[in-house]
């Protein structure tokens, strides 16, 4: 007895020691661009360095789309053996989707993130799928709808605003589960989601080429695109590539190749990774294989990681990067390090 | 780090109930699960310690060998069985609690099952001589194992317990992070370190860390009294 107590405070401090060691060695590193540009305030605050450069460019829209699983897909198992009955609540897949779409879901989602961030997420297209349909109420078969979403839409905190409000009228339960969007596809093919809220287009539509997704009873398609925001790409605030003064955002991208400035692709077959992907000069030949890099890697960097540690990464090395507004501004509102 | 553990302590005073609620899921989750593995794994661990019986040799390889399982296998296998596809669909297990804690339970049977064969079978032969020249019969020779046995019991369900509450593989594939359904603290630590939000994630993981120092000071206390 005597002698666990000193073993077990002995743990902990070394345990913090260690984890005080981390936090001094970043910030030491990450402060260096920004004295240079300007004297650096003696302040604890971590001021990041890391800033918008490019965005509310054509090519970096970022659409949003709702597809409800067919129950009739062609689900197949492990061994590629068809499976027939698969089970799916397409009736709360349906009235989470409708509800969505309705007026009240469309104002909610249009003035998301005011109050938090001073300015709007998403926007509201106009050409949107809009429904007027009567929402039934949840019954104990229909009450657990399975959402899969990617999670840039989870992570800005969109559906934890937006779902109560759902659940509270209707009585469901909504489950998201969150990945990046190329996971959150393969999650719905194993029959695992009801519907799923994904924004990378050649993945959508291959899904509904699939017969994985069925048009809905008054709407006219299987894809149902209804918000979208803008990928913003940030880099140093001393813009070595000088992409501020790129006429677009794909001479941007341009810029970043020619000089061979570091970038911190995601790498993991999310919907930021497949934008990313379509922004760079053909002629580079980068896709998502690794081959298609492999002569690149003094710069280009494809770390198969989330978005936030991602833009640690880009933070830490003075990289560029692209990346979803809303993580972005959750990032800096952090400051950056821990 | 300060601002992490001020905010720890401002998310532990304030009650934040999404914590409480993946505190609530951390503790049942490894509580239960390390406690089916020390039920499942003492009397497995003890027989193959003591025992000599054929295929001995074979089970203790296959144990080892699921000792170093890695959890994101473990829990990818189960993702895969118990998936509206799988094989157990009709189950309805995944994305639940339930089936977080069988992926748990395998993953740390094994381990318990190690912890207790290399023990016991370091002290039985001295003890069956003692038993048989006390003239014991069967039943009051396992007795007298089992007495021999309480201090490691302890330990292995400590490295249960720990391996239980740390793991992150397993539990964010079976379990898929669902909030307030799921949610764990590592899985929890995961999400907020992919958005960026580093000092909620460090702020999480103190707690976590202070949630296994108050259930090891208390076990090993225990284990203490009992095994004096």
């Amino acid at each position: 007895m005597k002698h666990i107590l000193p073993i077990l405070l002995a743990s902990l401090v070394l345990l913090s020691l260690i984890a005080c060691g981390g936090k001094t060695a970043a910030p030491a590193e990450t402060k260096a661009p920004a004295s240079d540009a300007t004297p650096a305030p003696k302040t604890d605050a971590i001021v990041v360095d890391t800033c918008i450069l490019k965005e509310a460019d054509d090519a970096m829209i970022n659409n949003y789309t709702l597809l409800a699983v067919n129950p009739d897909a062609p689900f197949v198992d492990a061994d590629g053996k068809p499976v027939a009955d698969v089970q799916l609540n397409t009736v709360g897949a349906a009235a989470l989707i409708h509800w969505l779409l309705s007026a009240e879901g469309e104002e909610l989602a249009a003035a998301y993130g005011y109050d938090r961030y001073g300015e709007y997420l998403f926007y509201l297209k106009d050409d949107r799928p809009v429904s007027t349909a009567e929402i039934p109420a949840a019954t104990p078969e229909t009450k657990r709808v399975r959402l899969s979403t990617t999670t840039s839409v989870n992570d800005s905190g969109l559906l934890g605003y937006l779902l109560p409000v759902f659940e509270g009228k209707y009585g469901y339960e909504v489950e998201v589960y969150s990945a990046g969007t190329g996971k959150a596809i393969a999650n719905a093919k194993m029959g695992n989601a009801d519907l799923i809220l994904v924004h990378a287009k050649k993945q959508e539509e291959a899904f509904v080429a699939d017969g994985f997704a069925y048009v809905l009873d008054d709407m006219k398609a299987e894809r149902m695109t209804y918000m979208y925001n803008y990928f913003v790409l940030c880099g140093p605030s001393a813009d070595p590539a000088g992409v501020r003064a790129a006429a677009d955002v794909k001479a941007a991208f341009a810029a970043i190749a020619d000089g061979k400035f570091p970038f911190i692709s995601r790498g993991d077959g999310s919907g930021t990774h497949t934008k990313e992907l379509s922004l760079w000069p053909e002629a580079l030949g980068i896709t998502a294989e690794a081959e298609s890099f492999k002569g690149y890697t003094d710069w280009y960097t494809s770390a198969n990681a989330g978005m936030g540690t991602c833009l640690v990464m880009a933070e830490e090395t003075g990289a560029y990067i692209l990346t979803d507004k809303a993580t972005f501004l959750t990032f800096v509102a952090n400051g950056g390090v821990m | 780090m300060g601002a992490s553990i001020q905010r720890a302590v401002g998310l532990i005073l304030s009650a934040d109930p999404e914590l409480l609620n993946i505190l609530a899921t951390t503790a049942r989750v490894s509580l239960t699960s390390s406690v089916i593995a020390l039920l499942l794994g003492v009397p497995l661990g003890t027989l193959l310690g003591a025992g000599r019986f054929r295929g001995r040799r074979a089970i203790l390889i296959v144990n080892r060998t699921l000792m170093g399982l890695p959890p994101v296998v473990c829990g990818l296998l189960f993702y895969m069985l118990f998936s509206g596809v799988g094989p157990f669909r009709h189950w309805k297990m995944l994305f639940t609690v339930e089936l977080m804690i069988l992926a748990q339970v395998v993953l740390i049977t094994p381990i318990v099952v190690g912890t207790m064969e290399t023990y016991v079978s370091g002290i039985a032969p001295a003890l069956e001589e003692t038993a048989k020249g006390l003239g014991f019969g069967r039943g009051k020779r396992f007795r007298l194992l089992v007495n021999e046995c309480v201090y490691p019991i302890f330990s292995a369900y400590l490295l249960a317990f720990a391996r239980a509450i740390a793991e992150v593989g397993a539990v964010s594939m079976v379990g898929g992070a669902i909030a307030w359904k799921t949610n764990v603290m590592t899985t929890a630590i995961m999400l907020y370190t992919n958005r960026g939000d580093f000092t909620l994630g460090i702020a999480l993981g103190l707690i976590l860390f202070a949630l296994s120092l108050v259930v090891n000071v208390a076990l090993s206390v225990l284990q203490r009294r009992v095994s004096r």
